[in-house]
């Protein structure tokens, strides 16, 4: 299910799902609407535009926060002109698992944009890179983030934007072994558990990072 | 005799105060014409010559005191001088009784002249002027003809006294003469009660000066009685003059009474002053100008510009052009635009200068009321008039924001999904897709550019998702690590939230620019119905708060919500800024 109220998106978005071999079930306008067709569609995943009629503020938002609380098996993409963290983290509040956040530019890049409609689906984490990048460039007084090699830092980024490590692995051209051995040496030298799924990785990833 | 000329040229010479030597000297001549004149009616060979002595040395002791007094309080009132000149005139009438030449003659010229004087005195009572050509005329004539009959006789060798200036021996003639001065007197004191008593009719009811009226009409007509018992051989002449002089004595005591009470008035204008700097309510302006002014039927009008006329309290219309019966009318203007107007007992019109001070007073009060009224209405109408442009120039920006956003954004953002499309279609590594990557790449760029424009217009998020949300966002993006504390539940008023947000965003841009810090705080708070919003580093500090056309603008936001913005920002010791906003929840 779609929800978006720009029609040229709306019809962009389809088509390039329905290419990529994504079904939509069902498109709209309002976030009224959005939740009536999620409740009758049972979709795999919904994407909603954070910004929708009538007052054009955080009706989507409010939206897809209600789909996480009262229909935990569909997955929800949205899709913000907004770079705000603490947008992500409120609809990360609970976990990561089947959530995400991007940019709305980021449906320009259609492989990228499949591929985390497709993560996201899959139970997994869509994080926008900007989001990353502005916790990550965030100034803290006594700053473990230092203490990673470069090499351990872009596993970081990819590993905050929801990447599997088989997906770590084919982006940094490394063998699965060395992207394990890098993110249990990141969890060590930020003193975090490395236990879990990888979409509770991510949620543990992204709180530390917030703080 | 050298006394009576010199207060002659004194009253000529001195308009100003009149120096304290002058004053004692007249002092000085006083007592000695009162003991002189004591001394010749005591040797008078008449029944009761003792009494006699008694009242006129104190009735010239009286008029030259209370006259030099009134004279040296009152310098711009001729008054005074009157009756010192006035205390001199029983000396020389009583010179008649001085068995000499010169000094009899003399006497005899002047025997009328003391009661002209005190003629004088009481008609020219309280200003010390002849007012009406009327009152000129009576007393001129009463001059004319107690010194011009006595003149006249004299020439004429009367019967009775020695003349040094007989020209003729005619002593029947002159005695005539005499006679006839007296009638022309009595004549002249009659015509003066008839000014007196219609002067009392239209003055208002004052009892002190009834109380004085009174008296000078009986010191009048008794004296009158006097000046006839010396043609007629009236019945108890003798306690009749005692009356007349005990009469005249009075009324000096009761003028002194009346002008300590004028005295008091004055310090009563004081108290009104203090009384009126306070900012009084208009009906306790009333209040205390009825009190200055002794007057309790006094009614204080306002002029209303708008209608040209003037009200009262309640708003009642007022005709001060239309003056009932015993009131008189007071207009209180300033820079010649009427304010008000007091409706005052005429009486009070005695007393030029306290009604003069306490319009003074008056007409500055209402005036500051006024401007201070004035002052306050404009000071609201700016708070609005910045509080709407602010409110205007915010919609207009949320206005832009989002026809950016709908528009060109969302054009953008499918532009870019049709290239990428397009892109695979072609096939990799084509020139053509090639081409393509190299657009999709600007197509970003300007959404990115588009993005920040748009933010800078206004910050939507605010509005979408709130204070602390975006709070949070620029604390990431500060230069300086912050620890960001936002204890405000719920939503506030969106130009509050926006004004809150451009003042951490440009205090945390200054941060970065100028202050050389280690670390931030930011703390939002609520406080006694304002919101608080902090912002402290740990920098150099001194800040110039002056200059900073950024902090000036948000001082600008901050005021027009009513709110204030201050800055502290020592050398070496980190800088401050703070706002409070009233958010009026």
């Amino acid at each position: 299910v779609i929800a978006e109220d720009s029609v040229l998106l709306r019809e962009g978005v389809t088509r390039i799902l329905g290419d990529a071999g994504i079904e939509v079930v069902g498109s709209c306008e309002t976030a009224e609407d959005l939740l009536l067709k999620v409740r009758s569609y049972a979709p795999d995943v919904a994407i909603v535009d954070i910004r929708l009629p009538p007052t054009h503020t955080d009706e989507g938002l409010r939206a897809a926060l209600e789909i996480r609380a009262r229909h935990p098996g569909v997955a929800v993409l949205v899709l913000s002109q907004y770079v705000q963290v603490a947008l992500a983290m409120k609809l990360l509040a609970d976990s990561a698992e089947g959530v995400g956040y991007l940019l709305k530019d980021r449906i320009g890049n259609v492989k990228d944009f499949i591929g985390a409609v497709r993560r996201v689906e899959a139970g997994g984490t869509a994080i926008d890179p900007i989001i990353v990048s502005t916790l990550l460039d965030k100034r803290r007084s006594d700053d473990p983030l230092g203490a990673l090699t470069p090499r351990e830092r872009e596993v970081l980024v990819l590993m905050a934007e929801g990447s599997s490590n088989q997906g770590i692995a084919d982006k940094l051209v490394l063998t699965l072994r060395a992207v394990e051995r890098y993110v249990s040496s990141i969890f060590t030298k930020l003193g975090l558990p490395s236990s879990g799924s990888e979409s509770r990785r991510v949620h543990a990833v992204l709180l530390y990072l917030r703080s | 005799m050298t006394a009576w000329a010199f207060a002659q040229g004194a009253s000529v010479d001195l308009t100003g105060r009149p120096r304290r030597l002058l004053l004692l000297t007249m002092a000085l001549a006083g007592c000695a014409a009162a003991a002189a004149v004591s001394v010749i009616s005591y040797n008078i060979d008449e029944l009761g010559a003792g009494v006699d002595a008694v009242l006129v040395g104190w009735i010239t002791l009286a008029y030259v005191l209370c006259g030099l007094l009134a004279w040296s309080r009152r310098p711009e009132s001729r008054f005074g001088r009157l009756m010192v000149a006035a205390g001199f005139g029983p000396l020389l009438s009583r010179l008649s009784e001085v068995d000499e030449g010169l000094p009899q003659t003399v006497g005899v010229v002047c025997v009328l002249l003391p009661v002209v004087l005190f003629l004088h005195v009481f008609v020219a009572y309280p200003s010390g002027r002849l007012e009406g050509l009327l009152e000129r005329v009576v007393i001129v004539a009463g001059y004319t003809s107690a010194i011009g009959f006595g003149l006249v006789g004299m020439m004429l060798g009367p019967s009775e006294w020695n003349s040094v200036i007989e020209v003729v021996s005619r002593p029947g003639a002159g005695d005539v003469m005499l006679d006839a001065g007296r009638i022309a007197v009595v004549a002249v004191a009659l015509a003066a009660l008839c000014l007196l008593a219609a002067r009392a009719r239209a003055s208002g009811r004052a009892l002190r000066r009834s109380l004085v009226r009174v008296c000078f009409a009986l010191a009048v007509v008794t004296g009158a009685l006097t000046v006839l018992s010396r043609l007629l051989d009236l019945p108890a002449a003798e306690p009749i003059k005692w009356i007349a002089f005990a009469l005249i004595g009075l009324a000096p005591v009761l003028l002194l009474l009346g002008f300590l009470r004028a005295h008091l008035a004055r310090s009563a204008v004081a108290d009104l002053f203090v009384e009126l700097r306070a900012e009084p309510a208009p009906a306790d302006i009333q209040d205390a100008l009825a009190r200055a002014l002794r007057d309790p039927s006094l009614t204080l009008v306002y002029w209303l510009p708008e209608f040209g006329g003037y009200a009262d309290l309640d708003g009642r219309e007022v005709d001060v052009r239309e003056r009932g019966v015993g009131r008189a009318v007071t207009l209180i203007d300033r820079g010649g635009a009427h304010v008000a107007a007091l409706l005052h007992d005429p009486a009070l019109g005695d007393e030029p200068e306290l009604l003069g001070a306490v319009t003074a007073a008056a007409g500055m009060a209402l005036e500051n009321g006024r401007l201070q009224a004035e002052l306050r209405a404009r000071l609201e109408e700016l708070k609005g008039s910045r509080a709407r442009i602010v409110d205007a120039s915010q919609a207009e920006r949320k206005r832009l924001e989002r026809n950016l956003h709908d528009g060109a954004q969302q054009r953008l953002v499918a532009l870019s999904l049709e290239l990428d499309l397009l892109e695979e279609q072609l096939g990799p590594n084509t020139g053509a897709s090639r081409r393509l990557d190299v657009l999709r790449r600007q197509v970003a760029v300007s959404l990115e550019e588009l993005r920040e424009l748009a933010g800078g217009l206004h910050p939507a998020v605010v509005t979408a998702h709130g204070l602390a949300v975006a709070l949070e966002e620029l604390a990431a993006h500060a230069p300086v690590p912050v620890r960001l504390t936002v204890t405000i539940e719920g939503r506030l008023p969106e130009t509050l939230e926006v004004a809150a947000y451009y003042l951490v965003s440009e205090s945390l841009a200054n941060i970065g620019k100028h202050a050389r810090a280690s670390s931030a705080t930011i703390d939002v708070t609520r406080h006694n119905g304002e919101v608080v919003v902090e912002v402290v580093d740990d920098g150099v500090g001194g800040a110039d708060t002056e200059r900073g056309s950024g902090l000036r603008g948000l001082a600008d936001r901050v005021e027009a919500l009513g709110g204030r913005l201050r800055v502290w920002s020592p050398r070496a010791g980190g800088t401050t800024v703070r706002a409070e906003i009233p958010c009026g929840l």
